[in-house]
């Protein structure tokens, strides 16, 4: 009997110890998972919609837009705050940086429980200004998933995507990512984003 | 011969139905784990949604905070709601700085202002990129000020870490918990697994209370 115990007993140490590695082996495997190869093609419109407070996407736009990759942006964001739109700031930026006015758009979303909910508005306002392709600048962490996820949406209704990602916020997040609260926060986020999206028929 | 024979019969015969009594046993038990597991994991789960939340009975006190990170800005709302019924003579509020030169706390002061709240009244902390960065910053305040005692606004789910976090920085003042109250568009307790809003911030929240007690990333 007491035997029989003492082999459970060690059955379930080694299970244990088996998840725990399985789960620090994931966590660090996490920038591989998240991160898709950024990839650049000519489109109509640039979306860009990597902006929070530790991005410096600005710069790869300029660059996109300035090298005829696309010759519209569009700044895609929902309210951080009252009445505050980080688009239209970004948009601002842009246009004092060099782009033509008219060239830069800010698109105001609603809030939303999961980028998913947003994606039909996005494709709805590229489809109405007879936009084909568009090029997705995303935060780095969700290239992978914006591309399986809004690839679909886009290309139902005739709209080419490719996403892509400053690779100044990809260097950036990815060193020493895991001893660093906000990065850390942001690729434990996008992998729990992207499990919890499956179960809700909104998000997928 | 024959004897023996039958002897071995009613054996085997007892023996199997040893073997199905044991089974049907075990069958029993499984059904009745299932059908408790089946009843009983949404009652526990919507107690622990429940455990995240601290509401204290309300003490007149020197300033209301209303913490960062309300997109809606209901904590600002209820902030204000607040101070219009005379809980305090101050409000705090909270934010961070994009780099293209807009301030979220800027945003909630203009918002606390159109809800009544005179600007001398509002102070404002920077740069709270999280709940530790956010108490450390308001015991800063407080000392500068001369306050003791502050009123926590924040979202019901965030209402137990927040005040366990700002009571560990600054352990000589008093502090009560109000949080904005909960239902739609705001986190709710009951059947939170249902919304995927309210799923990722409860799982977020659980993790942020791991991060919170082993003292991990700061």
């Amino acid at each position: 009997m007491i035997n029989l115990r003492k082999r459970w007993a060690r059955r379930v140490l080694i299970s244990l110890g088996l998840l725990a590695a399985g789960c620090v082996a994931l966590f660090f495997t996490l920038p591989a998972l998240l991160i898709a190869p950024a990839s650049v093609a000519k489109s109509d419109v640039i979306l860009y919609g990597a902006i929070s407070k530790h991005s410096a996407a600005d710069k790869y736009v300029i660059d996109l837009y300035r090298r005829g990759v696309a010759r519209k942006i569009v700044c895609v964001g929902s309210q951080v705050s009252w009445e505050l739109y980080p688009g239209d700031y970004v948009r601002d930026g842009l246009v004092s940086q060099g782009v033509n006015a008219e060239d830069v758009i800010s698109l105001r979303l609603p809030l939303a429980p999961c980028g998913g909910a947003q994606l039909p508005r996005i494709v709805e306002f590229v489809k109405a200004r007879g936009w084909k392709s568009a090029l997705y600048v995303t935060h780095p962490e969700d290239s992978r998933y914006t591309d399986n996820l809004a690839r679909g949406f886009f290309e139902r209704e005739g709209v080419a995507l490719t996403v892509s990602y400053s690779p100044e916020d990809m260097e950036e997040l990815t060193r020493g990512w895991w001893r660093t609260h906000w990065k850390t926060q942001r690729m434990v986020g996008e992998a729990m984003i992207i499990i919890l999206d499956r179960f809700y028929s909104e998000c997928r | 011969m024959k004897y023996g024979i039958r002897n071995m019969n009613t054996a085997l015969a007892s023996l199997s139905n040893l073997k199905q009594s044991k089974l049907a046993r075990w069958g029993a038990v499984a059904i009745a784990c299932l059908s408790a597991a089946y009843f009983l994991t949404p009652v526990l789960l919507n107690k622990v949604a429940e455990g995240l939340i601290r509401e204290d009975r309300l003490v007149k006190s020197d300033v209301i905070v209303a913490l960062g990170g309300d997109s809606r800005c209901n904590r600002e709302k209820r902030a204000a709601e607040l101070w219009r019924q005379g809980w305090a003579d101050n409000v705090v509020v909270s934010g961070i700085n994009y780099p293209w030169g807009f301030h979220t706390g800027e945003a909630a002061r203009r918002y606390v202002m159109s809800q009544g709240v005179p600007e001398e009244k509002i102070s404002m902390i920077c740069e709270t990129l999280n709940t530790r960065a956010e108490a450390r910053a308001l015991d800063d305040l407080m000392r500068e000020r001369g306050w003791n005692s502050a009123i926590i606004v924040t979202s019901a789910f965030h209402s137990r870490r927040a005040m366990y976090t700002v009571e560990g920085a600054a352990p000589g003042r008093s502090f009560c918990s109000s949080p904005v109250p909960t239902g739609s568009p705001e986190w709710t307790p009951h059947a939170w697994w249902s919304r995927r809003d309210d799923v990722y911030v409860t799982v977020r929240e659980f993790g942020s209370w791991a991060n919170t007690l082993v003292g991990g990333w700061q």
